[in-house]
């Protein structure tokens, strides 16, 4: 039981750093990232590879963070002079590319069969002690970089994050060059994503392909418009709601013994899809949202 | 020669995507979102083809099924969602379209399972035409996209409606100070790119499988073709749309099977780099 409460938390601050992430880029500076995903996948593939090739594991999970951000780099420059919707279009094909190249580079990736026995974080220690630990390592990461939202949002920068969001003409008439900024916060977000997809990699050990589909980025969409966008506390609750409902529709088929495993996926991905729906619809501003504006 | 046989393999395919685009673009120019909700529009106007087809036999009727089954979706989703979400950003109404995508896959994996399922139809024997092999179905398959094709354009640019719905698509708000009612103009815009993606849908489930994930991943080149064409240009989606199909034909044999659908992508960045406005589009929608 502590075990799997353990494997749930651990799973659950993986999707805080990339509901951060994804707040930081959307919540606040209100740009469409609908490939988190892609940058979460290639953090997962860079330190799993590396760590294959007997990098140390420190090393592995920077080297996730810096190319995760890399990637993002030229996709921002491209596209975030354009319009929003466009910028939508291009990360969320950005993300099927990344899983194009992972499925079909078979030397390095091995392709469908994935990457399996990827070092797990602490493996010196016995099992649950090990697990305690990485649980302690993902926290503390999650905790700083939540306290790191927060500064950023309070700070100068943060506050011209979000005049991009509600005015990027009134921004640009300051002699703010919004693009600038949408490039840089596009790159820590996905710099986070790569660290999350770090965690992933060296914690469930085993990586194909078939885990880095869009459905993972709306995941993390549904917890932060659930959670409360533009809210840190609103990204981390979010998170926890997004378990709670990926968990609980695990039991659903010990209740209702009927249910396959491929149709409880399809329920699962109309639920998501409904939730989407129904937020947008009814409650915008989230659970924690800002009530203060519309 | 090879190359010849391969960009007319690619043009069914490109009439698809020339359709999936045309609907995009249609939706695009008058309700101002790209709406993800296009790629499942079709696989539920696929699923409906077939279910119609093995039923009865005939595929007049099946595509029929189709074109009803697709429309009606949009119109449902417009009714339901998208009509209450207007005057609010993008953002909602793309993300309001994602999950409508995901409810109506999450059903039809529900209903019909996710093993695939094939439209059955007597093989024939290919024409030859200098030397280029043309498959009867194909050609079939071509005269039903040009009929859908052309009762579209007749639509838009022959009738009452067609000239208002280009209007308001041009500028809402003149349309509506001359008097064009917008309620009506969406009800049929929602209701043609529910019908155009219908008959994508079952173009493409016959070309290929009938599975509930064919359209959105279809979504990507269809988005690219709108985008190519000019964002609202209904002649320049599917003109996009069949540039984009014979260039992933032609280009298999250099980048392999995998990556051809990585063309229209790279596609797209390009035009965005270079030329936003796309092949026919205006000015002042890009930026």
């Amino acid at each position: 039981m502590e075990a799997y409460l353990a494997a749930i938390s651990i799973i659950a601050l993986i999707y805080v750093l990339l509901s951060l992430g994804l707040n930081l880029q959307y919540g606040l500076t209100g740009l469409i990232n609908f490939g988190h995903v892609g940058f979460f996948a290639i953090g997962a593939y860079t330190s799993a590879i590396l760590a294959g090739r007997g990098l140390p594991l420190p090393a592995c999970f920077a080297a996730a963070a810096v190319l995760a951000g890399l990637a993002a780099w030229p996709i921002g420059l491209i596209s975030l002079r354009l319009r929003d919707d466009y910028f939508a279009i291009v990360t969320l094909g950005f993300s099927e590319i990344v899983r194009l190249v992972v499925t079909s580079e078979r030397w390095l990736t091995n392709g469908v069969q994935g990457i399996p026995g990827i070092p797990r974080l602490f493996s010196s220690l016995s099992g649950p002690a090990s697990q305690a630990a990485t649980f302690a390592a993902i926290l503390a990461v999650a905790v700083l970089a939540a306290w790191m939202m927060r500064r950023i949002a309070r700070s100068p920068f943060g506050r011209v994050l979000e005049g991009i969001r509600d005015n990027e003409e009134a921004v640009k008439a300051l002699g703010k060059d919004p693009t600038s900024f949408k490039v840089q916060v596009l790159i820590v977000g996905s710099a986070l994503a790569g660290i999350a997809g770090a965690f992933y990699a060296h914690y469930i050990t085993y990586i194909v392909p078939e885990q880095f589909i869009p459905l993972v980025t709306f995941y993390v969409w549904m917890a932060v418009i659930m959670g409360g966008v533009g809210r840190v506390s609103g990204a981390v609750v979010g998170a926890a709601i997004l378990m709670l409902f990926l968990e609980g529709s695990r039991f659903i088929r010990d209740i209702l013994p009927g249910i396959s495993e491929v149709e409880m996926a399809s329920i699962r991905l109309g639920l998501v899809g409904l939730m989407l729906v129904l937020f947008t619809l009814y409650r915008p501003q989230g659970l924690m949202g800002d009530y203060t504006r519309r | 020669m090879f190359y010849a046989q391969l960009a007319v393999n690619g043009l069914v395919q490109g009439l698809v995507v020339g359709l999936a685009a045309l609907s995009i673009t249609l939706v695009f120019g008058i309700a101002r979102f790209p709406n993800a909700a296009t790629g499942d529009a079709m696989t539920l106007g696929a699923y409906s083809g077939i279910v119609v087809h093995r039923g009865t036999g005939s595929l007049a009727l099946g595509s029929i099924a189709s074109v009803v089954a697709a429309a009606l979706m949009l119109l449902g989703a417009y009714g339901l969602v998208f009509r209450r979400l207007a005057g609010r950003s993008v953002v909602a109404l793309l993300v309001a379209s994602i999950g409508i995508g995901f409810m109506v896959r999450a059903a039809l994996g529900v209903v019909f399972g996710h093993s695939q399922m094939v439209f059955q139809l007597p093989l024939a024997r290919p024409y030859v035409l200098g030397g280029l092999r043309v498959s009867p179905l194909d050609l079939q398959l071509a005269g039903i996209a040009a009929l859908a094709l052309l009762i579209v354009f007749v639509l838009l640019y022959l009738t009452p409606i067609g000239r208002q719905m280009r209007a308001v698509a041009d500028d809402p708000d003149l349309a509506r100070v001359s008097g064009i009612r917008p309620a009506r103009v969406m009800l049929a815009m929602w209701t043609l790119a529910g019908a155009v993606a219908g008959v994508g849908g079952l173009m493409l489930g016959i070309k290929t499988i009938v599975a509930p994930e064919i359209g959105w991943e279809l979504l990507l080149p269809a988005f690219a073709a709108a985008i190519l064409g000019g964002i609202g240009s209904p002649v320049g989606a599917v003109v996009a749309g069949l540039v984009l199909g014979m260039a992933q034909e032609v280009s298999t044999p250099f980048v392999g099977f995998t990556y051809k659908i990585a063309v229209s992508f790279v596609v797209m960045l390009l035009v965005l780099l270079v030329r936003p406005r796309g092949l026919f589009g205006r000015v002042e929608a890009t930026r």
